[in-house]
């Protein structure tokens, strides 16, 4: 006999087993970069794989004609359930940053292997959240950088759109909207006005830019990240200076909030959290970070940047995540890559479910729509989707919560709010036509009274 | 004085009512047009689950009851071809009882699918060793002797495994035990007719030895009206055993009706499909010929082991194609071992057996790519658990071996995995997979079955409407379409 490679294979075999007990391999994702076409087919065999909580739908197309492919997964997927928050990743939104692209990809693989095998946590966290995730925001960008020969990729090729603009540039500059109300007055939130004009007929807007306007404006998104490349770190709000300077701390209303959520994502990252890891390149200054946090401003000043875009001008609240020094790193450090942030990337979204969460009705009982609710010492409201739900943000204190909407009269409640779960909150609003109803009503009674007591 | 002043104030306070609701100065608290526009956009397609199920539904009520037939058999005729672990398992413990071949059919839906993440694998090790469930095959197990390792631990070779077979025939005083493995294997397209027959021929010269020396042992005297007697008593069919040596018999000059012929495969001319006897015939439909396309869907679990077995198709490499089951079988059962004894987790054990076929892949390459020296490794086999010291070395002594083949091939391994898994492959996988979990869900959740036709025509539907959108290509659709057509 000359079992020469069978015994060969055999031991090849048991090393298998000896490696793969001791590195805990992922089964079921393989580890390597996926081009336009690979990663449409990765979204579908995940789809294949588990048709009862994931749907694939496109958001818009880029420039050179490219889906933006979105893949959802909730137990319902298609239907926002009243209740049941919104959650976004967007990765790649710089073409030649490419960590992000693959990691939503095996994430997008993981959650539904571990939904098949009984993982609770993420059963529940499926059943609960309606999950978004889009790989890539910027596919024409990622085809010219990942078409470069050889392993080193320039710092900026595939960066933009194919028509050259820088996407996290590209949006509707909001914070200097807010900047000038917190001076002088006026709204602290939606401040996109006239939104479907000021989009559509908006031509500096790059096309992926404003499919995924349109996507934030139709979604009730309540949490979000966008994935990045170059550094290490998760930058919060805001991202521009208030005083237009380089570098300046510029905290939000929701500064507390924003310093929780990132930390949230970061601690669970090794390389992030290393309070000794030194920088990416040597002369650069990371002296914003902390605990692997940092404010936007306080690190470089972004115009016009996705994050704050989400925060000013909708309900969500969205932190950028920079994942890695190397922007396009080699194929083989990916499967690392996704080991430092598979925790973090669950661990974020289960960030959802914090703070207050509830309906706003009216005292029939019917939803009221774009009721807002406000929190006593943060400036900044947020309001309720279609059908009256709402989910409000906060790190754990003691928090006066209120509802108004037009026509309504507002109700102010105390909550204490735990780190988590998010605590449940109804308003039911009473119509201010209502309470006049009620006042002449009691006028009414009044005078009868009188009248047949005076006889008049 | 009093009720003039009262009538005086109530007047004035009607006044002011009356303006006041006149002029209604309060705004309704209805929605304004330009919200209601805003959260009422519709995104593509974001219609429930249900809906969409519910009109496939309606679509399709015509076709239903017709439809309803073809799922039913198909499923009846699913379990055995794709319970591979079942079969490998019933192939190690000789299939002692009748009630193994049920066990496909029962079983199906605790399938043991070892390659990516399938949600059944590590409940299938776990289940092997509640007793209560299937006592009998593990308990068999637990006190077979002749498990798939000789006394000393080194795995079997094909000649063993033909001893094993004969041993279990005689033992069993059954023929038909030969007939169920041989036709499982064939039916898994782990082996080719040919080598059915050798193994058939192989296994009636070792039983026929067996026979003799036990005659012998027994001290009686007439051997050969004593083998004939027994062989008789083997079975109902005795013409079985007659048939194959009829077809030596037609095919070889010199041959006669004699058991100790040394006659080889390669001498023999294995057309004989007239001659199959019948249990051969049952057989015949499920795949004596095996269909690249049916050995795929079975042995999609290990395509790459399949793919090596493939290329080792002439009658040289016979020997170590029955070797390489063997080993296959062992390794199956190596793992078992490790799980039973704590060694490693049952998912560790379900992980390690899915890179199996990654690490065939990668030997595969290596065997085409260079003829690489193996160190006498056939005696770092079969760990014996209760020393832990001996295994510990071994492994670092394989893990030095494993980091330097690692190293070369490195390189390859990448574009391996990119370029291997067709894209048909990667969707039938996936699809595998969901099938798998509904059966599982659904028998967890005591429900009869899945409907198979609704989720077919929602895939349908689903699949028209991502084609529609530019997600999926026209041609992948149709092949989506076709697999679930052919569940």
């Amino acid at each position: 006999m000359k079992p020469l490679f069978s015994s060969f294979l055999f031991a090849a075999a048991a090393l298998a087993l000896a490696a793969a007990a001791s590195t805990g391999t992922e089964p079921g994702i393989s580890f390597e970069y996926h081009r336009y076409d690979e990663l449409r087919k990765a979204l579908v065999s995940v789809w294949l794989q588990c048709p009862t909580i994931t749907r694939i739908y496109t958001i818009g197309e880029s420039f050179e004609g490219r889906e933006l492919l979105v893949l959802e997964m909730s137990d319902n997927p298609g239907t926002h359930e009243p209740g049941e928050p919104e959650f976004k990743y967007i990765a790649n939104m710089h073409g030649n940053e490419a960590v992000g692209r693959e990691l939503v990809i095996y994430l997008a693989q993981y959650l539904c292997n571990q939904y098949q095998q009984g993982n609770d946590t993420i059963i529940e966290l499926i059943h609960n959240t309606r999950i978004h995730l889009m790989p890539s925001m910027n596919p024409d960008g990622f085809e010219k950088a990942a078409s470069q020969p050889g392993e080193i990729k320039d710092w900026f090729v595939g960066r933009s759109n194919a028509q050259g603009v820088d996407l996290n540039r590209n949006f509707p500059d909001l914070d200097r909207i807010v900047y000038i109300n917190e001076r002088e007055g006026g709204a602290n939130n939606h401040l996109l006005q006239n939104m479907k004009k000021a989009v559509d007929e908006n031509t500096k807007l790059a096309p992926e830019t404003k499919a995924v306007i349109h996507w934030i404006m139709d979604i009730p998104f309540v949490l979000s990240a966008n994935l990045h490349g170059g550094d290490v770190v998760a930058n919060y709000p805001y991202d521009e200076t208030r005083s237009e300077s380089a570098h300046e701390y510029s905290a939000s209303p929701d500064d507390v909030m924003f310093k929780s959520l990132a930390r949230a994502y970061s601690m669970f990252n090794p390389v992030m959290s290393d309070p000794h890891r030194p920088p990416c390149r040597k002369n650069d200054d990371d002296s914003s970070f902390k605990d692997g946090i940092t404010n936007g401003g306080a690190w470089y000043s972004v115009p016009g940047g996705m994050q704050d875009f989400n925060y000013l001008s909708s309900n969500c609240f969205e932190i950028t995540l920079e994942l890695s020094c190397d922007k396009f790193p080699n194929e083989e450090m990916l499967k690392n890559y996704w080991e430092q942030n598979r925790d973090s990337l669950v661990n974020y979204i289960e960030q959802t479910h914090r703070g207050v969460k509830g309906f706003v009705r009216d005292l029939q009982g019917s939803p009221i729509s774009n009721a807002t609710i406000s929190v006593e010492g943060i400036d900044h409201d947020i309001t309720t989707a279609k059908d009256g739900d709402y989910w409000r943000l906060l790190a754990p204190g003691n928090y006066k919560v209120a509802a108004s909407a037009p026509g309504f009269l507002t109700v102010i409640k105390k909550v204490a709010v735990p780190y988590s779960p998010a605590t449940r909150v109804d308003f039911e609003l009473e119509s201010l036509m209502e309470r006049k109803e009620e006042e002449r009503e009691e006028l009414m009674d009044w005078w009868k009274m009188m009248s047949e007591t005076l006889n008049f | 004085m009093a009720s003039k002043r009262v009538g005086l104030f109530v007047l004035l306070q009607l006044v002011v009512l009356n303006v006041v609701s006149q002029t209604s100065a309060f705004p309704t608290p209805t929605a304004s047009a330009d919200d209601k526009t805003v959260y009422n956009r519709q995104l593509t397609e974001e219609r429930p689950l249900q809906e969409q199920i519910a009109e496939a539904d309606s679509v399709k009520a015509a076709v239903q009851s017709a439809e309803s037939k073809q799922p039913a058999t198909s499923k009846d005729a699913e379990p055995e071809q794709g319970d591979d672990f079942t079969m490998l398992k019933s192939l190690a413990d000789g299939q002692k009882s009748k009630e193994a071949p049920e066990g496909p059919v029962k079983k199906g839906d605790h399938q043991y699918v070892p390659d990516e993440s399938d949600s059944t694998k590590s409940r299938r090790l776990a289940d092997d060793y509640d007793s209560t469930k299937h006592g009998m095959d593990y308990g068999k197990y637990q006190d077979d002797p002749e498990s798939f390792r000789q006394v000393d631990g080194t795995p079997l070779t094909a000649e063993d495994i033909v001893q094993k077979i004969a041993n279990k025939i005689y033992e069993e005083d059954d023929r038909g035990v030969f007939d169920r493995i041989v036709s499982k294997l064939l039916k898994l397209g782990l082996i080719t007719e040919n080598q059915a027959d050798t193994l058939e021929y192989q296994v009636a010269e070792a039983l026929q030895d067996l026979i003799t020396k036990n005659a012998k042992n027994n001290e009686i005297e007439d051997m050969d009206q004593e083998s004939r007697g027994e062989q008789d008593d083997l079975g109902s069919d005795t013409d079985a055993w007659e048939t194959p040596r009829r077809r030596y018999d037609e095919e070889d000059d010199d041959e006669v009706a004699n058991n100790d012929d040394d006659e080889t495969a390669d001498e023999v001319d294995r057309d004989a499909e007239e001659d199959v006897d019948n249990s051969w015939d049952k057989e015949k439909e499920e795949g004596n010929e095996v269909n690249p396309e049916d050995g795929l869907q079975d042995l999609q679990y290990f395509p790459n082991f399949y793919r090596l077995l493939k290329s080792l198709d002439s009658e040289q490499d016979a020997q170590e194609r029955e070797t390489l089951i063997t080993i296959m079988k062992t390794l199956i059962d190596f793992v078992k071992m490790m799980v039973k004894y704590g060694t490693i987790t049952p998912e560790e054990g379900v992980s390690y057996l899915e890179n199996l076929d990654a690490m065939i892949a990668m030997q595969t390459k290596n065997k085409l790519g260079k003829s690489l020296v193996v160190p006498d490794i056939s005696g770092l086999t079969g760990k014996n658990f209760d020393e832990d010291d001996n295994t510990k070395s071994e492994t670092a002594k394989m893990q030095k071996e494993y980091e330097n083949l690692k190293d070369s091939t490195k390189e390859e391994q990448p574009s391996t995995e990119t370029n291997q898994p067709a894209k048909s492959e990667t969707y039938l996988e996936a699809i595998r997979k969901n099938i798998e979990w509904l059966k599982k869900h659904n028998k967890e959740e005591g429900k009869n079955d899945y409907d198979l036709s609704k989720l077919k025509d929602f895939m349908d539907q689903q699949v028209d409407s991502y084609i529609e959108k530019g997600i999926i290509a026209k041609d992948e659709g149709d092949t989506i379409k076709r697999i679930y057509s052919s569940l």
